[in-house]
Order: structure tokens, then sequence, then C-alpha cells
């Protein structure tokens, strides 16, 4: 039996008479290579926000680890083990790659308030983030600032600092969008080398990274679960093929 | 008897008031609320109509009426072309450079007036018509105020049916909830806020000509005021013409109240009545929504 | 060829974050200038104590407004904090030793830094601009009001400094005293704000600066992360209004004016924010200007100044030392053509 890392009960999120997420009964297990798919406006990033306590919803509990999290906020939620990615870029600009992932494992160690040491002195926080932007191929921009590179080296960037602060739960917003097909192996690379420990969940449209990543599919539309089994399930599915999958996958 | 009688005459010389914070501050308001833009410069829009208003009125002896129109209309001008060759530069930049860039802007405007016209206040002389006293019943009252109250009203009516009833309301009203989605929409907002800037300086100038009698006109007025103007945005809430209109009726009869009943404490509690609103309400008392 | 693997740490980048905080051979340079000025220009040491004064006040907004991305227009509010604790303490016989006195300002004005930042970092934007101009107004407006132990519109002058140490003499007329007391500070204060945005903590404050939303979702107490520094700020901002009066031996209500806070803000930004040294540069230019221009020709002085802001912030958003870093990459990039 596997242990349950990340679970919703019932979880719904209104915005006003628009309903984004309904009634979403949710698992992710310990270890798990989770997607979850979905026609664009399906609720996905939405959930993803209510997971990660950037919403709180309308009804419903999250629990994290067995441990009701609902109304526990956004940066405390990271504290217990859950990290997330965005959809679009939110980095930190200015600053260079190293300072970027510097800054999440930092925050991770709880090193952060220290005002009398140079950051610089902390070399075990510099070998950590080194091995990060080494894992995902950012060597040679590590001295760059990240609003100088190519969008698709600033998503490694976005995620090398989800990684920075060692999640047992990890949340991936469409990791790929903007990465170039060359380089998209990066990241479904990074991912496989992460701790059979840590749960992942990816959103994500290209359906090769899906079904190349993913031991188990949700498929949500209209902010519902629409169903939810194995990559053979649901590509084997006639109604998903017709509903959601279309001409987008042809294997 | 008396004590209702002067009530009655404070409230309205502080509506008169309002009236006049009003007419300067919708502009402010409307085009923070559509681009985000924190120009402290308004107040210098303000004092640019005023001084046209004004002098062309003490030296060229044109009408009040028709002095207004001019002022109204070159500082529209003005704005125009400060909004296209400056302004439109630094939409995207940060608050700390629309900052910097309306100070300087400022600086520059008084020290302009102060070079050309002098440092001197600068008189309104009202027309015959507009001075004295009128008899409103149960107590006389200055004609000029009255007219400020009823020109006022005028324009906020005119405003909100603009603002409810017309295509180019309906894009501002849009684009103050949702910036992108109406820009996905295929509306210009840039073209949107030219317009806006323009129309709101100008109101700024009209105010700055309506409220000289009695805020004075000297080149200080851009920065003397600019407090006030802030103050009836942050609390009316950005991009809302009622909730302007409310705020500077608040602000204006409290001032007036206040300065009046405890001469010396008065700013001090308008200030800190301000900070309390805005801790409570950050995006304005009568903004309407949280988001 | 042997490809030798390099270990991480050794990358030639993460070599130079891991020496930022080094020292550079140049660094002294201001202070020797600063003591070359004492010996040079003993008539111009009130003008030298002044600017001494208004560098530290750049120091402190610099934490803020530079590292943390807070913009504020009532910074003063802190300085004439640090200002009227000094002046009214003196002045009511209550506490004049100047050491001491300097840190009770420092204390205080991190409480106002403290109380005020509690309830205003909740906001932002507008109205957290709003919310720090008001603050300040309504401490002018108090210290106006409190004429009793204020002084109210004249403030306190002729205030009771007493040497020090029991040994240095504060001469209004000749500011040597005062000169090397203000230095001294400074160069402490500058200490401690160097070694803090070096540190972890400095490099979380870039980090709310840069992207606060991200900050929340690697698990930064983002809130709190600006109220510490906020109140840090305070009191130092606090230190140097505090110095201000000891130096002048008064205080009124300039102290914490707008145009005290505007004139700060100014004057970091034509240095260079988020540069340790660009209130430095900043209050430099500024004052030189302002002391020289200002007097001849106040009004010609108001207009360059508008435009210099207008230039700034259309076309040279980092300052002098920007322009200085831009030129030398420039100038480094013809040399190395790789």
């Amino acid at each position: 039996m596997t242990a349950c890392l990340l679970e919703t009960r019932t979880v719904s999120r209104n915005f006003g008479a628009l309903a984004a997420v309904s009634d979403v009964e949710f698992r992710l297990e310990v270890g798990a290579r989770h997607a979850l798919i979905g026609p664009n406006g399906a609720g996905k990033t939405t959930f993803i926000n209510l997971l990660t306590g950037v919403l709180r919803p309308t009804q419903g509990r999250v629990m994290l680890k067995g441990r009701d999290v609902t109304d526990i906020p956004e940066a405390q939620r990271v504290k217990l083990g859950i990290a997330r990615t965005f959809q679009i870029n939110r980095l930190f600009r200015g600053l260079t790659v190293l300072e970027n992932v510097y800054i999440a494992v930092s925050e991770r160690l709880g090193i952060a308030l220290d005002m009398f040491r140079p950051a610089g002195a902390r070399r075990d926080v510099i070998e950590e983030a080194m091995h990060l932007i080494a894992a995902l191929k950012l060597e040679d921009d590590t001295g760059r600032r990240v609003s100088e590179l190519p969008y698709g080296r600033q998503r490694l960037v976005e995620i090398a600092i989800a990684l920075g602060l060692k999640p047992e739960v990890l949340l991936l917003d469409e990791p790929a969008a903007g990465v170039p097909s060359a380089e998209s192996h990066i990241i479904l690379d990074a991912i496989g080398s992460l701790s059979e420990q840590i749960g992942v969940l990816i959103i994500e449209h290209d359906m090769d990274v899906v079904f190349r990543f993913a031991e188990r599919i949700t498929v949500m539309v209209g902010g519902r679960i629409f169903a939810e089994g194995t990559p053979k399930e649901i590509a084997a599915d006639p109604e998903i093929r017709a509903v959601y999958l279309g001409q987008a996958y042809h294997g | 008897m008396i004590l209702g009688v002067d009530v009655a005459s404070m409230i309205l010389g502080g509506v008169a008031a309002g009236m006049v914070l009003f007419i300067v501050s919708v502009g402010l308001s409307v085009t923070m609320g559509l681009m985000g833009f924190v120009n402290l410069a308004h107040g210098a829009f303000a004092m640019l109509g005023g001084y046209i208003i004004v002098l062309s009125m003490n030296y060229w002896g044109v009408h009040f009426l028709p002095a207004l129109a001019l002022g109204f209309v070159v500082t529209a001008a003005v704005s125009f072309a400060f909004e296209r060759l400056l302004y439109a530069r630094l939409y995207r930049a940060t608050e700390l450079d629309q900052v910097l860039f309306t100070i300087g802007l400022v600086f520059m405007a008084i020290a302009s007036v102060t070079l050309v016209v002098g440092p001197e206040n600068q008189q309104l002389v009202l027309p015959a018509m507009l001075q004295g006293q009128v008899d409103l019943g149960f107590t006389q009252y200055r004609t000029y105020s009255i007219f400020l109250i009823a020109i006022g009203i005028i324009i906020v009516v005119g405003l909100w049916l603009g603002f409810e009833r017309t295509r180019i309301g309906a894009q501002i009203r849009a684009t103050v909830d949702n910036r992108r989605m109406t820009e996905s929409l295929g509306i210009n907002v840039d073209r949107l806020f030219t317009i806006t800037f323009a129309f709101g300086s100008g109101m700024a100038a009209l105010g700055g000509g309506l409220g000289a009698e009695f805020l004075g006109l000297d080149p200080q007025y851009a920065l003397k005021y600019l407090v006030y103007f802030l103050i009836v945005v942050a609390v009316g809430g950005l991009g809302r013409v009622t909730g302007v209109f409310y705020a500077a009726l608040l602000i204006g009869v409290l001032d007036f109240a206040l300065k009046k009943y405890i001469p010396k404490g008065g700013t001090l509690f308008i200030f800190g009545l301000t900070i309390l609103l805005l801790l409570w309400r950050p995006q304005g008392l009568f903004a309407g929504r949280a988001t | 060829m042997i490809v030798a693997a390099i270990k991480p740490t050794e990358h030639l980048a993460a070599l130079a974050f891991a020496g930022r905080h080094r020292p550079r051979v140049w660094e002294p340079a201001p202070w020797i200038f600063a003591i070359a000025f004492y010996f040079a220009f003993p008539n111009y040491l009130g003008f030298g104590t002044e600017l001494l004064v208004t560098i530290l006040f750049a120091l402190s907004l610099d934490l803020v407004l530079g590292y943390a991305g807070i913009i504020t227009l009532g910074h003063a509010a802190f300085f004439g904090a640090g200002a009227y604790t000094v002046g009214m303490l003196a002045y009511h016989g209550i506490w004049n030793e100047p050491i001491s006195s300097l840190m009770l300002a420092a204390i205080v004005a991190a409480l106002v830094g403290l109380g005020s930042g509690l309830v205003l970092l909740r906001t932002q934007g507008l109205t957290l601009l709003m919310l720090t101009l008001c603050t300040m107004a309504l401490l002018e407006e108090a210290a106006n009001l409190g004429h009793e132990y204020t002084g109210g519109f004249d403030g306190l002058a002729s205030l009771p400094i007493p040497p020090l140490l029991g040994l240095f003499e504060f001469n209004p007329l000749y500011p040597r005293t005062q000169y090397l007391y203000v230095l001294i500070v400074l160069f402490i204060a500058f200490l401690f704000v160097r070694t803090l945005i070096y540190s972890p903590f400095g490099q979380s404050l870039a980090g709310i600066r840069e992207n606060t939303l991200r900050m929340h979702a690697v698990g930064s107490p983002v809130r709190a992360r600006l109220i510490t520094c906020y109140t840090i700020s305070a009191a130092i901002a606090g230190i140097a209004g505090g110095l201000w009066a000891q130096a002048n031996a008064y205080v009124n209500l300039t102290t914490l004016s707008l145009d005290r806070a505007a004139m700060v803000l100014i004057a970091l930004i034509l240095g260079g924010y988020g540069r340790i040294y660009g209130g430095f540069v900043g209050a430099v230019a500024y004052m030189a200007l302002a002391h020289f221009l200002a007097k001849l020709y106040p009004t010609g002085w108001q207009l360059g100044l508008g435009l210099l802001l207008v230039v700034i912030a259309l076309f040279a958003r980092n300052g002098i030392l920007g322009i200085g870093e831009a030129l030398l990459r420039r100038i480094r990039a013809k040399h190395m053509p790789q």
C-alpha cells in the first residue's frame, strides 16, 4: 500500500458565479509521477493554486501528509514540503542564475535571516545550488542575469528554484511550455533523476511529454475530474479521445 | 437656530470646496486606474490651467466662462503632447521611475511659472454676477459657492452619463477592471489612455481656475495641494468617478469643518483619518470590490 | 587533451559569487577623500558635515528602496524622529550625552519604523506611497502642534550638547568635532549596511524586490522580512537625524518635511539606487550642485533639478553609477573582443 502525500477532499473554488474547480477528490501518492491534463480553462492552474495555498478553496479541504493545510498560507506550506513552478516564469529577473537558486536553497535551510555573514561564505549553499544548475545544464549561464537568458533557459531556472526547496511534493505547471523541443529532455531528465520518495504532479499540454513521464493521468474538464487512470487506460478511452485528446496524440 | 444656519453654511462651503477637489482629482483617478501610472504632475496641469484662466482674464479681459474653456482646451492640448512624447515611454516602467519623472515635471512647472510669471499670488477677479451673496431663504450665502456647487453637479452628472452610457466610457470601465482582457478584445488601450489623459488634465485645468478664488494661485500650487488630490484619489478609489466624487465631498467638508472648529489639529485629523481609511480599505473607500 | 571535471564550486561564476563581498581596491578612496577634505577645506566643514549626514540618510533609504524595493516618499519621518529625540531630550534637560542620545534616537526611530511598518507594509503601490506620505505628514503636524515639547514651528534651538566623550567640544562655528564624529558614525553604519546587503538576508531582500510572488512560493516570510528591513533602515535614518540635531544644535520641522524626504530620494536616485555607493555619489553631486547653484539661481536650480529627474527617469535609470558601469562595460568589451 502506498502512502498518500497530498489529498483534496471535495475541493471547490468559485470566482463569483463561475465555478473554476468543483468537488475535486484527488490523491497524490508517494513517488507518484502523475499528470494533470485537460483543455484550456479546465481549472488546472486554479487547482494548483489551491494545492499551494495561493488561493483558498470555497469549500473542501486540502491535506498534506495527512495534515489539514487548508488554512495554512503559501509560504508556510512550502516549509511543509510542497513546491511548484509557474506556467509563466516568475523569476528574480535582475539577479543571476546562481543568485536565483541560492535564494531558494537559503530559504529552505532557514539561513535567510543571517545578516552578519556574507552569502558567499556559505559554500554548502553555493555547492548545492551549483549541483542543481549543473543538473539543468545551466552551468554556462551561472553568472548571467536571468533576464538576459532565452525563454527556454529561463524555464530551466524556474525548475532549479523549485528543486532547491527539496520538496516532497513537486507541482510543475507546464514546465516544457516555451522550451525548444531539443531541450525539453533536460527537464524530463532532471525530473527523472528525482528521488523515489517525491510525488510529482505535472500539468502539460505536450502529450509526448505526458506519456513519456506519467504513470498515472487525471483528466480535468470544466473544473471537474473527468477521468483518471494509467496512460494506457486514458489513451484507450474513446470518450477522452473524443473530448480532449483529439488529434493531439497519435500514439 | 443660529447653530443650524452655521452648520448649513459650513457644509455649503465644504461642498463647494469638495466640488473643486473633485473636478481636479477625477482625471487623476481615471488615468491612474487605467494605466496604473503614478502621475504626481497632475497638480501641475491644474496649475497651468489656473494660470491660463486667471491671466487671460486679468491681462486680456477675457470673460470668466470663455477663459475656463480656453484653459481646458490649452491644457488638454499641452497634456496630449506630453503624454504622446514623454509619458508613453514610461507605461511599463517601475512606479519609482514614474514618481521621479512626474516630480521632475512638477519642479520644472514651478520653476517655469516663477520665471515667466513671477512668484506672487495671482488674484482671480470674479465677474460681477458671481460676486456677493444670494438669498437661500433660510440664510444668505456666497453666490460663487452656489455657482461652484452647480457646476460640480453638472460635471459629475455629465461624467457619470459619459461613463455609463457611452462606448468610450464602457471601454474605460472595462480596462480599469481587467486591462489584459480588454486588450485581448482588441481595444486600443493606449489610445484610450491618451484621450482620458488629455480630458482629465483639461478637467484639472478647470478645477485650477475655479478654485483659484479660495485656493490661491502661485507657483507652489503644483506641490502644495498634491497631497490633497492624492488623498481624494486614494480614498475614492482608482478609476471610480462616483467614488472620487464622494471622497472629494467628504474631504472638502471635513477640511472646512475642522479648520473652523479645531483650527490647530485639523490637518492632523485628516492625515490620520486617511491612514485609517486606507488600512481599512486599501483599494479605496468606494472601490466596491476587493481586487 | 584531458578535460578535468571541475568541482561546481570552482566554477568561475561561483567563485565570483563566493568572493563578491571582499573589498575592492578602490573602496578606501571615499574615506581617504573624506579625511583629506577635513584638512583641505577647514572652512567648509559645516557643509561637509551636512553632506556626510545626507550620505548616511541616503544609505538608510537605499536599504528599503534599492534593496527591498519599497517605494517611500516619507523617509524623513524617521530622520525627524531621531532628530526630535535628541533635540527634546537635550532641550528639556533630560539627557544629552551625545553617543547614548544617538542610540536613543536610533531606538525611537526604529520603533516608529516598526510601528508604521507593521501596518503600512500590508499594502503596496499607490496606497503604500500615500501611507508613507501621510505618516510623515502626521508626524510633522504633531511636531507642529506639540508646541510645549517640540517648539512647534520654530523648533528647538541652542541645544546644550556636551563635549563628545567629555573631551571634544561641539563648536558651531568650527565644526571639526562634528565632522569627524559624523564621519566615524557613517563609517560604522556603512560597514553594517555593507555586511547586510551581501548576506543571505540581503540576498533575500533582493529576491523580494525582484519578485515578491516568487518569494512567497519559496517559503519566505515576505512581510516579516520587509518589516525587519524597514525597521533597520528607520534606525539608521534616525541616527542620521540625531547627528543632524547634534551637529547643528537645533531641531525644527524641516527634519520631518516632504522637502527633506524628496531631497534624499533625489540624491540617491541621482547616484544610483541599489548600489551601496549610490548614496555617496548622489549626495556629493546633489549637495555640491545645491550648495553652489541654489543660492545663486534658486529658480534655475529648481528647473535644472526637475529636468535632471525627467532625464534620469527616461534615460538613466541607474543614475551616475549606472552610467559609469555602462561605460566600464563598453571599455572592457572593446579591450576584450571575445
